[in-house]
This record gives C-alpha cells, sequence and structure tokens, in this order.
C-alpha cells in the first residue's frame, strides 16, 4: 500500500488499529506503525489528524522501547546462564543446540 | 503436448546432471577424502563425558607430523600457521605427549594416530589401572580393603587415556595409501627446512565428528526424551548395550520365569566385548576373545556327553555383553533374575565357573582367583575348595600348570563380582595372571591376533588358514578341555566320563580364525541363517559393545553355540521358522530354539542345503537396569551412553595463506560496492540515459 495515496482519515484509522493491536503481545506492530507513520507524524507539515497519530506513534515507538528493553534483558540472561540452569533450561528450550552444555 | 513435456524433462534431468557432475569434479580437485579412517567419539556416564568431540563443521588445522617429543614445541608455541593437525606415528601416542596437546589445544584443530602394521615392544594400555572401580563387588561395605583395586592394582600399564576428554577430533589412520598421500604432501608443502617456516599454500587436514550428546548421561537422555509433549524430539545419546548370549545343557523353560524348582545350575561365565581408544578397532583378542572362545570349545566338548549321560547339575553357559562399561550384561542378567525375568533365578545357581583372560597362559600359568569375603563364610569356602580340587585333579591329567593366588587377594575385575554383589555364590575366575595382568595391551588396538601368536604362514589361502593349526589353537584346546572336565565335575558328573570329554583343536582353530581373522570362512557361513550372510566379512567382528540395536556380534556367537550344543532336525523351513508349530511340550518353542541355518555344499551340488538346528540357546538383552529404571544417575548400575552424530569424516586440501584470501575477500567486496553505486547511479540517471521519449513507468500500487 502506498501511503502518499490515503487520506488522512485512512491513515489516523490505520496508525490507530497498529497501535491497538501491538497490545496483543506483538510488538512488531508497533515496530512497523514507527516506521511508517514517522513521516507523516513529526516531519510533515500539520493537518487535523496530525496531532493523534503523533501519539499513537509515540506510545508504539515506547512500548517498542520497553519490550527491546525486555528481550534484550531476558535474552542476555537466558544465553549467559542457559547452560548453568541445567535442567530447568532444558525445560524452558524450545529448540537446544547439539553438543555443547 | 506430451512429447513437449517429455522433451522439457529430460533437458531438465541433463541439465541437474550436468550440475552435479560439475560440482563434483570441482569438490574432488580441491579435497582429498581419507577412508579407512576410524573416529574417537563421545561417551557419556552418570557424571562426566569422554572422548572427542570436533565443531559442527569440522576442524581444519595445517598438517603436522610430529617425529618426536621435542617437535611439539613447533606446534605448541613457535609454529606461525596455528592451528595445526598433528599426525601421530603410534609410537608418541602417549598420555603424556596427548595431554600436552590437550593443554595446548587452541593451537591443536585435531590429532590423527597412524596405526602400525606390527605391534609396538612398549606396553600400551589406554584403559585405567583399575577397570570397573565403582561397579565391581568390593566397596566400603563389603571388603573395604580391597575397594578400589587398594590390594592388587590390575592394570598397572593403563594410563587411562580412554577415559579423557578432548575437545579436539581424533581420528585413527590405517597405515596405507591414504597415509603415504598425507606424508607426501606434507614433505611437498609443510616441510619445515631449517627452522624456517615454509610459505603457502599449505597442506591441510580437516576432521569431522561433531557429537550430539554433551555433559553426561542424566542430560542426554533428558535431552533425548521423545514424548509427544517434548519441545524438542531429538534423540542425541543410546544406552550401551547389546544381547547377552545363553544356553544349558538341559533345556529350561524360558518362558516360565523365576524360581525353577529341584534346578541346580552351575554357570559357567566368559565376556564377550572389550574396547580400545577408537572403538572402531577394539578385538580384544586376550582381554575377551581368549575367553569366550575357550569357554565355546568347552561347550562344544560336553554337548556328546551331557547329551548321553546328563549331569546331575545342569551347566548354564552365560557370555555377557558391554562388561568392559561398568558389567552391563552381567548386571543385567542378575537384575533379571532377581525381578523373577531369567529362566532361573539367584537361588537355583549352585556355583559359578568364569573363564576371564586365559590366552597368555603359556607366558605365567593358569590362575584361580576366588572371593576372600565371600569365602569366610565355611560352607561357601567348603565349595571353593572342592571347585578348586576338580580344577587341580583334572589338570594334573594335562600339561597345564595351575595355581591359586594368595587367599587374601581380591577377584580380579569380573563378572561374578555383579553375582557377588546379589549373593554369596561359590565360584571361581580362571585367568592366566597370578596377580596384575598379564595383557600388556588391555582394552587397546594391539590387543589383537598377533599379540596371541595367531600368525599363518603366508603363502596359505584363506581356506587352508583357517584349517591350519596354530600354537595359540593348541593351548587354548587343552585349557577348554580342562575346563569341560571341570565343569562336568562340579556338575555332579561320573568320572569314568572324564577321559572321554576333549575340546577339538580344529573347532578351535575356526573359533581362533573366525573371531580374530575373518568372520567370513566356510564354517560360518554355513551356521549363519541365509538372511544374516550379509553381516559375514574379511574382517573380525566388532567387539565394541556398541549401542542396544547393534546386535550382529553378539547373534554370531549365538549361532556358534547353537552350532556347537544344538542337533539338527529334520523339518521343513516353515515349522522350522514358525513358533506356534511345536506344541508337544518337551519340544516347544519354550523349551528350545530352532533355527534355521545356511548350512554347507554338498560335495556334488551348488547350493548349499538349509537345515533346521534345535538349541536351548538364546539371547538375552544387555543393556543396563539403570536404564530401565531411568535412574541415570545410579552409582550401583552402568550408565554409560554413546552419543550420536550425523556425520563423520576426514579430507586433505591446499589451504591459501591468510593474505590470499583477505586479498579475494576484498576484491568480492570492492565488486559488489561498485556495482551497487553503478545501479544506483544508473537507476537515479534512468531518465537521462534511457530518454527514448517514452513517459516514465507508473508507480503502482
Amino acid at each position: 500500500m502506498n501511503l502518499e495515496r490515503v487520506s488522512n482519515e485512512e491513515k489516523l484509522g490505520l496508525c490507530r488499529k497498529y497501535y491497538l493491536g501491538g497490545f496483543a503481545f506483538l510488538p512488531f506492530l508497533w515496530l512497523v506503525n514507527v516506521v511508517w507513520f514517522f513521516r507523516d507524524a513529526f516531519v510533515k507539515p500539520a493537518y487535523t489528524e496530525q496531532l493523534q497519530i503523533k501519539t499513537y506513534v509515540k506510545r508504539s515507538g515506547l512500548g517498542l522501547a520497553v519490550w527491546v528493553a525486555v528481550l534484550t534483558t531476558w535474552i542476555t540472561i537466558y544465553q549467559h546462564y542457559r547452560s548453568q540452569w541445567g535442567e530447568v533450561a532444558d525445560y524452558l528450550s524450545f529448540t537446544i543446540p547439539l553438543g555443547i552444555p | 503436448m506430451d512429447f513437449i513435456s517429455t522433451k522439457w524433462i529430460i533437458h531438465l534431468l541433463l541439465c541437474c546432471l550436468f550440475h552435479g557432475v560439475g560440482c563434483n569434479s570441482v569438490e574432488q580437485k580441491i579435497y582429498v577424502k581419507l577412508n579407512d579412517t576410524v573416529p574417537c567419539v563421545r561417551l557419556l556416564n552418570a557424571t562426566h563425558q569422554i572422548g572427542c568431540q570436533s565443531s559442527l563443521a569440522g576442524d581444519v588445522g595445517v598438517i603436522h607430523i610430529l617425529e618426536s617429543e621435542g617437535n611439539l614445541e613447533w606446534v605448541l608455541s613457535t609454529g606461525p600457521s596455528p592451528p595445526y593437525m598433528v599426525i601421530l606415528e603410534s609410537t608418541l601416542f602417549t598420555r603424556d605427549i596427548m595431554m600436552k596437546l590437550k593443554n595446548g589445544s587452541s593451537r591443536i584443530a585435531g590429532v590423527a594416530v597412524v596405526k602400525p602394521s606390527t605391534n609396538p615392544i612398549e606396553d600400551f594400555s589406554p584403559h585405567t589401572t583399575c577397570p570397573n572401580e565403582n561397579t565391581g563387588v568390593y566397596s566400603e561395605s563389603y571388603g573395604p580393603t580391597m575397594a578400589h583395586c587398594n590390594t592388587t592394582v590390575w592394570n598397572p600399564k593403563g594410563n587411562g587415556l580412554s577415559y579423557e576428554e578432548f575437545n579436539f577430533p581424533i581420528f585413527s589412520l590405517k597405515d596405507d595409501n591414504g597415509t603415504e598421500f598425507i606424508r607426501q604432501c606434507y614433505l611437498k608443502h609443510n616441510l619445515v627446512v631449517n627452522g624456517s617456516a615454509p610459505g603457502y599454500p599449505l597442506c591441510a587436514m580437516q576432521l569431522s565428528s561433531h557429537m550430539h550428546a554433551v555433559r553426561d548421561t542424566v542430560t542426554c537422555m533428558r535431552r533425548s526424551d521423545t514424548s509427544p509433549f517434548s519441545l524438542n524430539p531429538e534423540v542425541v545419546c543410546d544406552p550401551l548395550g547389546s544381547f547377552n548370549v545363553w544356553g544349558s545343557t538341559k533345556s529350561l523353560n524360558n518362558t516360565a520365569k523365576g524360581h525353577k524348582e529341584n534346578e541346580t545350575v552351575v554357570i559357567a561365565a566368559a565376556r564377550l566385548d572389550s574396547r580400545a581408544f577408537f572403538h572402531g578397532i577394539s578385538l580384544g583378542a586376550e582381554s575377551g576373545a581368549s575367553g569366550f572362545i575357550t569357554l565355546l570349545a568347552a561347550a562344544g566338548a560336553l554337548a556328546n556327553v551331557t547329551r548321553q549321560d546328563h549331569p546331575p547339575r545342569t551347566i548354564l553357559y552365560t557370555f555377557f555383553q558391554g562388561e568392559t562399561f561398568d558389567y552391563i550384561g552381567s548386571s543385567r542378567m542378575v537384575y533379571d533374575m532377581e525381578k523373577d525375568n531369567f529362566a532361573i533365578d539367584l537361588d537355583n545357581i549352585h556355583s559359578l565357573l568364569e573363564i576371564g583372560q586365559v590366552g597368555l597362559h603359556n607366558i605365567s600359568g593358569l590362575w584361580l582367583h576366588s572371593d576372600p569375603v565371600s569365602r569366610r563364610n565355611d560352607s561357601i569356602d567348603q565349595e571353593v575348595k572342592r571347585l578348586i580340587d576338580y580344577f587341580q585333579s583334572v589338570a594334573t591329567n594335562l600339561t597345564i600348570s595351575l595355581g591359586q593366588p594368595d587367599v587374601s587377594q581380591p577377584l580380579p575385575p569380573a563378572s561374578f563380582q555383579r553375582f557377588l554383589r546379589a549373593q554369596s555364590i561359590p565360584g571361581v575366575v580362571l585367568t592366566d595372571h597370578k596377580s596384575h595382568f598379564t595383557n600388556r595391551f588391555l582394552e587397546s588396538m594391539y590387543d589383537n591376533a598377533e599379540y596371541l601368536n595367531l600368525t599363518y604362514p603366508p603363502d596359505l589361502s584363506p581356506e587352508e588358514q583357517f584349517n591350519f593349526d596354530t600354537d595359540t589353537a593348541r593351548g587354548l584346546t587343552e585349557v577348554a578341555t580342562m575346563v569341560a572336565r571341570t565343569l562336568y565335575k562340579q556338575a555332579g558328573g561320573a568320572d569314568e566320563q572324564l577321559a572321554s570329554i576333549n575340546a577339538d583343536l580344529q573347532t578351535v582353530n575356526h573359533l581362533l580364525y573366525g573371531f580374530l581373522k575373518q568372520t567370513n570362512n566356510s564354517w560360518f557361513r554355513a551356521i549363519v541363517p541365509p538372511e544374516h550372510q550379509r553381516f559375514l566379512g574379511p574382517a573380525p567382528p566388532e567387539y565394541y559393545v556398541g549401542v542396544t540395536f547393534n546386535n550382529t556380534f553378539s547373534n554370531l556367537v549365538r549361532y556358534v553355540l547353537a552350532n556347537l550344543t544344538g542337533t539338527a532336525v529334520n523339518i521343513s523351513k516353515e515349522n522350522c521358522t514358525d513358533q506356534s508349530k511345536f506344541t508337544d511340550d518337551t519340544e516347544s518353542t519354550d523349551m528350545y530354539d530352532y533355527m534355521w541355518v545356511s548350512g554347507v555344499t554338498p560335495p556334488n551340488g551348488t547350493e548349499p542345503v538349509p537345515y533346521c538346528v534345535r538349541s536351548t540357546v538364546r539371547l538375552a538383552r544387555a543393556q543396563s537396569p539403570a536404564f530401565e529404571l531411568q535412574d541415570y544417575h545410579s552409582s550401583n548400575y552402568s550408565t554409560w551412553s554413546e552419543s550420536r552424530w550425523k556425520y563423520i569424516g576426514a579430507r586433505i586440501f591446499l589451504v591459501a595463506g591468510n593474505d590470499l584470501e583477505m586479498l579475494t575477500l576484498g576484491m568480492g567486496v570492492a565488486v559488489l560496492v561498485t556495482s551497487l553505486l553503478l545501479t544506483y547511479v544508473i537507476n537515479s540517471k534512468a531518465d537521462f540515459l534511457f530518454s527514448s521519449g517514452r513517459e516514465p513507468a507508473n508507480a503502482t500500487y
């Protein structure tokens, strides 16, 4: 879809859908929202819906940042301590690498 | 239409074919694959992992042939192009050098050991000094002074190399054309002249033996959980184990398990398996084969006399598998007897006679070992003394020197120890060593036919070698005769029969040739079922116990024992192979095993004539009870398991220097960047460059 050919109202609707969808543990929707609507929210000259789009994009960005922080922390801890945790880690793991502890 | 499509398919196929051929030829130009290599693989027990491991893609290193120990410095510190792939002559394959390589392992990509065609002069045993130290009978609660080989170190020459863990691959190479090719490659490209490093390209080798299991059996069995709830259902290791072979002089009902009323049994036991640092080339001629060949010959000698004049007690022949790895076979049989899961139970056992290593009896004589702890009980002591007396009275009529070690000396490592753990049973172990092992090559690749002096004149054909009388066979025939007579006496047989019990020299010749030279011989071909012919080859069977589904060797022993003790019955193939045909109680498959074997080719025929053999010989599972109980931490039972792997291989090729590699990479990147830039420029100036007056294409959705 080419965002240039969509009316501002439709853009707002779309932005809101992506923002709300992100709450269903789908941080990638927020990522898409931020990337996709960044220009409309912050770069383009002002228009009526811009304020709301700006809010959605900011919140999506915030949510994304939280997700990134949480996941990075967990993955670091998991990768670092997996071999020490032994049995617990094996049950937590979906795929266990072959040949290393 | 059809024609056209067919044509296309043919074209496509040709393309694929051509493509495949093209790929192969490039690979062949770069790599030389080494055949006849034997890897060291990873084994695990309740607490440790041992063996070797390469990285997932295989480890590559510049070949360096080690000439002497002083040469190690080049590999470990001064050489300019690490990592190195060290090629060791077998004389340098010592604990000292291997540990130095292990500790410098960041500069070591792997090790290849050249297996010599003749045995070394020095002693070499990669096994521990106290085999099966923790799973025998002696412990803090049973003869504490004898635990952990405190009284006698059985294998003082053992350097424990087989129980080390190496984080690089180690392969064994046969000394042949492949090894010669490596030498040529090394001399041409890698040779260090006057201490100056040779220039690139250098000859390199890649060894791949990536192991899936890691840490210990507890971990790998947990990860091998293939239940539907498992997130990751991939088996990474398998328990070691195979099948025990057993047979009896009188048929025992094998369907009704547990205690048999009015049945007393004399067990005659021997061990089947052995190991080496490289599992694929373990032969155990002295450590395993000498014992079980003697027992097979003794069983053959007793076949006729027990059929005509059966002694009051039954003789039960047992051949245990996996004894090298903490008594897998015997611990399982004892466990089955305790759980009423075997044809007899422990209370049926009258006594036990085990044949250990006997192949070198001409060097050090034969010795009868017994357990000093159980002999503190008077009745047991009486029985043991009587058994030893029987042995000695029989031996005086033969040219065998037979002695008794000091009474306070404990039993050597033997399956009998597992029976003693469960119950006090009178018994002796017959071996060729008074205290420590006579065997200089215990559980190594040199414990082979040559070590037993089993050599044949070179000008003989395989069939003539097969029938050739060797001194080794003569010696073992004597021992087998002694064992057979003693067994008959111990089973309560009449003294008048003893003189007629004689092991057959020709049988021992055939057994030695079949089990230590090649399984493909006329006797084995005749006694195995037609569908098992493909397992007979120009080499001995593999003596390493392996993982549970591998039972070729156990089956072979079963066929031999069935042939030596069973009888040919005149029934059709259908009746022989169909288990339900025997309704008569005395002939039913509860009592006997029926086997359809290939048979011999009659003098005037072209095809072998198969026939049916009836015997009491059976297989019994030899898998450690620890796996049955899922108690992988077990300290009572063997917990050894073998890792799985996907690919094992070795190849050599020439590697270019770092500079050349970097130059190639840099060129590639430069070409990529240039082409990207060019595309961008062309794209942005497209209107100007391709202005043909046409409208620029519309942007699309």
